[in-house]
């Protein structure tokens, strides 16, 4: 009974994702807002793989969501045409600016942890802002689209069709989600919460917390370069704003909004962020207070998330 | 050989020396008691020998190994467990979970991303038994957060245990307990000792517990060793008498 | 080229003078408080804009002792209403309270100032190079570096020699104890605040001048003041003094080999600092967790 409680959500979810460009239209959106969400609550699952579940908090994800962006965006520009290999560049560029940047913060807690991050964000901004022959600075790369998907058998147009791309989109989320949760789930994700819990106790169980930070820190960080690519190829563009701070903070409220202590509650957070922001910007040119209220106003009223206030209705 | 020889450790905090030259030697499967009045520097020592922070001087040979720059983290592995006078647990998890932890660590595990089914029924089973041990099976599944005292600290116990170590530190365990918990805490550490010849160094307060469990006892005062021996040499002991009934006697 | 890279070195100084400024404010908040004020850029940019309106009225000087007091009332009522009910909470959640207040102050500032940068008029008589083979030392350059120094020993004559101050102080190293001897922690925390939001208004009027006043700028000052808390040492305000203009030279320095690193380089600073001496220069043992 108990195991068949804890599927209906995941069948609810998996539901909701694979029919979501069937119905985005009914209710007043398009099929590239629906890959918006499924890519925003990638990178704000994978946040939440270090926030939720180590209990680090990092200011700074953008960078690396930013670095997969430019990585897969430069592939296809200036050395192979082909989408796949793009999306292996980009995360492995993200990912390996994480274990250099993660050694150097794992000895900080807390407040630091988070003020490091934010700092180290900037550089990579900065370097995409001033590298201009290469990266466009600020205009951003353009000049390069997302390429058709040769399976051997088939050719899958990814860039003609929205519905194709945003069928991709969720392949890579599903194997993503599912590598995350097998990891939560794994001896290793247990010290991973267990430092969480109690950092002391955990490292009188013999547990090199640090190197286990490290780990998570980087996990996290290939996730969320993972959907930096399909961020860019969504858009056949990426700018700097990608790895701007204030795209870190986003990262942040969506996990926050949906429930951090939740698998699923990320995921909820980016698509309700994703949905007002589309909104709100296309009403108002005042979108940031709107935005900043939002924040507040989560901060103050919402502080568990929709699925920490589900819970807690659902434990009463 | 000696299990844990300690030499001549020192730990200064600015001007302040909380422990000053202290020495201590434990044997294979021997329980040791640590008393004092209080700011004797009793934890302090606890810190040091666990590798909480570095001695200022002197040295640890655990085991023939010299352990005294060695991390908290690495002291576990070669055979070191503690326990904290403030219960350390991981409160929002189950009693389950909080042994399901250790146990992974103490066979290797804990960088495995997943677990082969005959591995998982292997570390089941060894929670399980060491809930059964400390008396807590019954609350298996229940939040450690919403225990008693008692059995938070058993949980805590127990989770050093799973760890197999070599030798336990038990930085007063009965604290801020009623008599029924202390009796049940006193009797779990007295099995601990008896029946699988665990070998413990303990922090105490409540003398009934010492002076039941102890083989032989090391008493600090300000910082230093007062005076070592049996619990009947130490009873006797006018100097002991003196630190604890005020400088009169 | 020796009047360039002097030229530099003093620019990076004046810049790094705003660093330390905006810095310690954000080390006095961070340290008593644990929040790290993401809106002090807003807070800044909101003291150069105060200034910029009370101008034609008070002239520089009045506007110049005016603007820091209001943007402090302000942030005083902010921290009041908004930041208070945050205390002892995760240091997530006052993160991002003030990230998103800063949203709503750099937005507001466009609402209400517009999104061009504004004129914004400084004394005929701070604007004249006081050398014309060294052009560079501006009266305005030197009487900001002045006044810096001036607002700098004023807060270390504040912490050091005031009730409130040694109240502070001892209030960061163990609030706790503070609060038992019966020191109210809400005034502290409050005042605490109030007094890094002064030090921003202040720096927002200086900075202004010379960088020019649109909403963006206190954003682009609020980076190299992590970066200057971080390098200078946690927990220090010495360090943060130190951070700033170090990594304002180093900028500075920057600027004449390698103009494309003119930002990138303080963040090799930092990751340098990090690597070898994690809690920072003069950063105290422990205060990193």
């Amino acid at each position: 009974m108990s195991a068949l409680r804890q599927q209906v959500p995941n069948a609810v979810v998996w539901l909701v994702l694979l029919t979501m460009p069937y119905w985005m239209g009914a209710v007043g959106g398009y099929t590239e807002l629906a890959s918006r969400v499924v890519v925003l609550g990638l990178a704000a699952m994978a946040l939440n793989f270090l926030l939720g579940f180590t209990g680090v908090l990092s200011f700074g994800h953008a960078a690396y969501f930013g670095l997969g962006a430019y990585g897969v965006g430069m592939t296809i520009k200036y050395l192979v045409p082909s989408t796949p290999l793009g999306i292996l560049v980009g995360a492995a560029v993200g990912t390996l600016a994480a274990m250099v940047i993660g050694a150097l913060i794992v000895k900080l807690r807390g407040v630091y942890f988070a003020m490091v991050t934010i700092a180290f964000g900037q550089v990579f901004f900065f370097i995409a802002f001033r590298w201009n022959e290469v990266t466009g600075g600020d205009d951003g790369l353009t000049g390069w689209k997302r390429q058709a998907l040769d399976l051997g058998f088939t050719r899958v147009d990814i860039l003609g069709s929205d519905k194709a791309f945003y069928y991709l989109v969720l392949a890579v989320f599903a194997a993503c989600v599912a590598a995350m949760a097998l990891l939560l789930r794994s001896p290793f994700g247990r010290t991973l919460i267990a430092i969480r819990e109690n950092e002391r106790r955990a490292r009188f169980l013999g547990i090199p917390v640090e190197q286990h930070i490290w780990l998570s820190f980087v996990i996290s960080c290939f996730f969320v370069s993972i959907a930096g690519t399909l961020y860019a190829l969504l858009s056949n563009f990426t700018d700097p704003r990608a790895l701007r701070w204030d795209q870190s903070g986003n990262f942040v409220i969506m996990a926050v909004l949906g429930g951090m202590r939740s698998f699923w509650g990320p995921l909820i957070g980016a698509a309700i962020f994703v949905v007002l922001q589309d909104y709100v910007s296309s009403q108002t040119e005042n979108w940031m207070s709107v935005i900043g209220v939002f924040f507040m106003l989560v901060v103050l009223f919402f502080p568990r998330g929709v699925l920490g206030i589900l819970r807690r209705r659902l434990a009463s | 050989m000696s299990l844990l020889q300690v030499r001549d450790v020192s730990k200064h905090f600015g001007k302040l020396v909380a422990v000053d030259g202290v020495s201590l030697t434990v044997e294979p499967g021997e329980l040791r008691a640590v008393i004092g009045p209080n700011g004797a520097g009793k934890t302090t020592f606890f810190n040091l020998v666990s590798g909480f922070f570095p001695p200022t001087r002197g040295s640890i040979v655990f085991d023939g190994r010299d352990i005294t720059s060695l991390s908290e983290h690495r002291r576990v592995r070669l055979g070191m467990a503690r326990t904290f006078q403030v219960t350390e647990i991981f409160p929002e998890l189950t009693v389950r979970e909080n042994l399901r932890v250790p146990v992974e660590v103490a066979a290797g595990r804990r960088l495995s991303p997943w677990l082969t089914k005959a591995a998982d029924a292997g570390i089941r089973a060894r929670v399980g038994e060491l809930m059964e041990m400390g008396g807590i099976a019954d609350k298996a599944d229940r939040l450690v957060g919403e225990l008693s005292h008692g059995d938070q600290r058993a949980t805590e116990i127990m989770m050093s245990l799973a760890l197999n170590p070599r030798l336990l530190l038990l930085d007063e365990p009965t604290a801020g307990m009623g008599d029924q918990e202390t009796y049940n805490i006193t009797r779990l550490i007295r099995r601990l000792h008896r029946d699988q010849k665990q070998s413990i160094v303990l922090i105490e307060h409540d003398m009934r517990v010492i002076f039941h469990l102890a083989d032989r006892i090391m008493v600090l005062a300000e910082g230093a060793v007062l005076a070592e021996g049996t619990p009947d040499e130490i009873a006797a002991d006018e100097r002991v008498q003196a630190a604890y009934l005020g400088k009169a006697a | 080229m020796t009047q360039l890279i002097l030229f530099n070195v003093f620019n990076g100084l004046v810049v790094g003078a705003f660093y330390a400024l905006m810095a310690l404010g954000l080390s006095l908040i961070l340290n008593l408080s644990g929040v790290i004020n993401f809106a002090h850029g807003g807070f800044l940019a909101l003291g150069a804009y105060l200034a910029y309106t009370l101008m034609p009225y008070t002239g520089f000087w009045g506007a110049l002792v005016v603007a820091p007091v209001l943007t402090a009332v302000i942030g005083l009522a902010i921290e009041r209403v908004l930041i208070r009910p945050l205390y002892g909470r995760d240091p997530l959640y006052s993160l991002l309270l003030t990230f998103g207040l800063a949203y709503v102050l750099e937005d507001g500032a466009r609402f209400i100032w517009g999104a061009q940068s504004v004129p914004y008029p400084i004394p005929a008589s701070l604007t004249t190079p006081l050398s014309t083979e060294f052009f560079f030392l501006t009266g305005y350059r030197l009487f900001m570096v002045a006044l810096v120094a001036v607002a700098v020993l004023g807060l270390f004559f504040i912490l050091n020699r005031t009730r409130l101050g040694i109240r502070i102080r001892a209030g960061t190293l163990d609030l706790e104890t503070v609060s038992v001897l019966g020191v109210n922690v809400r005034v502290l925390r409050n005042l605490n605040f109030g007094l890094g939001i002064y030090l921003a208004g202040l720096a927002g009027v200086l900075a202004a001048g010379m960088l020019g006043l649109q909403p963006t700028i206190g954003t682009s000052l609020i980076m190299p003041s992590f970066v200057a808390i971080i390098v200078g040492g946690l927990g220090s305000l010495p360090g943060t003094l130190l951070g700033g203009l170090l990594i304002g030279v180093a900028s500075g320095l920057t600027t004449v080999f390698l103009p494309s690193a003119t930002e990138a380089v303080i963040y090799v600073m930092m990751g340098l600092v990090l690597l070898v001496r994690p809690r920072g220069l003069l950063g105290e043992e422990g205060r990193t967790q």
